[in-house]
């Protein structure tokens, strides 16, 4: 299990699957950025791309209710309201694209996905830029079916881009690599990159 | 084969037509009450009431107002809501291991500066002897702890839980410590049970939780109330059926003034049929309280001593709630007026009903589908332990549903 530093940790592993696992989040809207990178604990340790996140009660049967008119602000609705915090959950959901081995780091799914319970950590700045310095991560999130694929890319290489030193020649590789996923496609790749950089 | 609905739709149809013919005449009874209300003097009609021999009860004691209008009181800036609420898994004969539990719901929620909130379950199984009945302290008889008098266990559990949470919430700020339902056990003061059961439960148990909130209440700002919504009881309707305007007798004596009239036909019937919430709602504008009204039970004023039970109602906006608290918060006008304020604001973050209560019960609430799986788990652990599992054939029956 992965057991080191607290401060980046969101939250643990509730569903898991080989493409992908769910984090519940300690903190209510404690979730990273869409296209963030996270890696979970666990004998295979995961790198995870965040593409969905939600927040919804946590007994699936009560609704949130409007609960603000009165209130000044939306932070007065939750002061107002204390055990709201409890009440609600933050989820995000990540695509899995490698994984890191003794040896080093694996651009391809591991043999086993993280277990439930399994923390979740943010990746550091360090560990993003040597994670993302082979374009070869973009594979499993460009070739996997999540939905609105184009703008969780974006988002990710523009999370990413912002950590290299040197952003053109990263997005450079990125867009030759997806180039090469998306064949014919060059509208597609070019609508990315606009998004990325924008 | 099910409710055949098509058979009672006809007469649910009657209901709702008699229910429409009466409503004339209900509101006629409903404003002599009213009527009386604004007008009796209280303090005759209190000595009345204590020379009295009324068939009705409770009748509700009085103090020297009873049609006083409260509005919403200041609220603390700072303040602490207690709730707790229980549910409980009955003892059922058809299971392999007789047991109960009870899951105990608790809310701790802080507003003001440094608002938080702490909500938890704690859920206690029962299964060995001296758990599954009550026994005598100064004999050998004892009472089977199941069906209401489990009711009743949960229910002083409920309190001790609360008196436990007071103990562990900033003596600072002022606090509210709420349950569910009424404050007087009727199970445990009345005649259901033998009077160990009542000794264990109450004097041991109930009693000390309320000493030791009163104890609490002495050193800070903690008021106990407990919430009745839609409360049915017709105590202050009784007490004005003494008033003059209905029995015309200087000192009523129901038995031998009346004794030969049947219901509906005795003087004081003119207020019969409606019940406190009607008149007080009636009285009351939003978000004001009533005055506060004693219950006068023999049983529970004998057995409830110096935390003897009051009650006040109150608008909550979208009905009108009864308030029970003892008498150590009525005579109180801090921690009255404390009660009020905090219930209303209770209230509004709850939508009509305290949102404390209402989270306290969600913390507590065992589904039908935790019972089923309750009952999984412990034929489950049974099976671990190649102990039998075995269950009455009607069970087995209820379970397979063959053709």
């Amino acid at each position: 299990m992965n057991l080191d530093n607290n401060e980046t940790r969101l939250g643990e592993v509730v569903e898991t699957s080989t493409t992908g696992f769910v984090t519940q989040c300690y903190q209510l809207y404690g979730a990273p950025a869409l296209g963030a990178l996270v890696k979970s604990g666990g004998p295979h340790p995961a790198y995870g791309v965040v593409h969905h996140v939600a927040t919804q009660g946590i007994d699936p049967t009560r609704r949130p209710v409007a609960r603000g008119q009165n209130e000044a602000t939306e932070e007065d609705v939750y002061k107002s309201n204390p055990q709201l915090a409890h009440l609600l959950r933050t989820d995000f959901q990540a695509v899995v694209v490698g994984h890191s081995t003794d040896d080093g780091i694996r651009y391809h799914l591991p043999s086993t996905p993280p277990p439930i319970y399994a923390f979740v950590h943010l990746c550091s700045n360090e560990e993003v830029v040597k994670f993302t310095a082979n374009p070869a991560f973009l594979r499993p999130l460009a070739t996997s079916n999540i939905i609105a694929l184009e703008e969780v890319v974006a988002s990710c290489l523009r999370y990413v881009a912002s950590m290299h030193e040197d952003t053109e020649k990263f997005l450079t590789g990125a867009g030759k690599q997806l180039a090469a996923f998306f064949p014919g496609d060059f509208r597609r790749v070019e609508t990315i990159l606009q998004r990325a950089i924008s | 084969m099910s409710l055949d609905l098509h058979k009672i739709a006809g007469q649910i149809q009657d209901v709702a037509s008699d229910l429409n013919a009466n409503e004339g005449d209900r509101e006629s009874r409903l404003e002599r009450a009213l009527s009386t209300l604004t007008s009796a003097q209280p303090e005759a009609l209190e000595k009345k009431r204590v020379k009295s021999r009324a068939n009705f009860s409770p009748i509700a004691g009085l103090g020297e107002s009873m049609a006083g209008r409260y509005p919403y009181p200041a609220l603390p800036s700072d303040y602490t809501v207690l709730a707790v609420d229980g549910s409980h898994i009955d003892v059922d004969r058809h299971l392999a291991v007789q047991c109960y539990l009870i899951n105990m719901g608790t809310v701790h929620i802080r507003y003001g500066l440094n608002p938080e909130a702490r909500l938890g379950s704690e859920p206690r199984l029962y299964t060995d002897e001296d758990s599954m009945h009550i026994i005598d302290p100064e004999g050998n008889r004892t009472q089977s702890l199941e069906g209401q008098l489990l009711g009743e266990l949960r229910a002083v559990e409920e309190l001790r839980t609360l008196a436990t949470l007071a103990k562990e919430t900033d003596p600072d700020i002022p606090a509210l410590a709420l349950i569910d339902g009424s404050l007087i056990l009727w199970g445990l003061v009345g005649q259901t049970y033998p009077d160990f059961v009542r000794r264990v439960l109450m004097d041991d148990i109930y009693l000390p939780a309320l000493d030791e909130l009163r104890e609490m209440a002495k050193q800070r700002p903690l008021a106990l109330a407990s919430y009745i919504s839609l409360p049915r009881s017709a105590d202050v309707v009784n007490v004005l059926r003494l008033d003059a305007h209905q029995c015309p007798y200087d000192v009523s004596n129901c038995d031998d003034h009346c004794g030969s009239l049947r219901p509906g036909q005795r003087p004081c019937d003119a207020v019969s049929g409606v019940v406190d919430r009607d008149v007080l709602g009636s009285l009351l504008d939003g978000e004001e309280r009533s005055d506060s009204f004693i219950n006068t039970s023999v049983t529970v004023e004998r057995y409830y001593g110096e935390h003897a039970v009051h009650f006040y109602y109150l608008n909550a906006g979208a009905e009108m709630a009864r308030v029970e608290v003892p008498a150590w918060v009525a005579e109180s006008p801090e921690l009255l007026e404390l009660s009020h304020a905090m219930l209303i604001d209770q209230c509004r973050k709850g939508h009509g009903y305290p949102i404390a209560i209402s989270e306290a019960h969600e913390q507590a609430v065992v589904t039908t589908k935790d019972r089923e799986e309750f009952q999984l788990m412990l034929e489950g652990a049974l099976q671990d332990h190649r102990l039998p599992v075995y269950t009455s054939q009607k069970n087995f029956s209820k379970r397979m549903k063959w053709l």
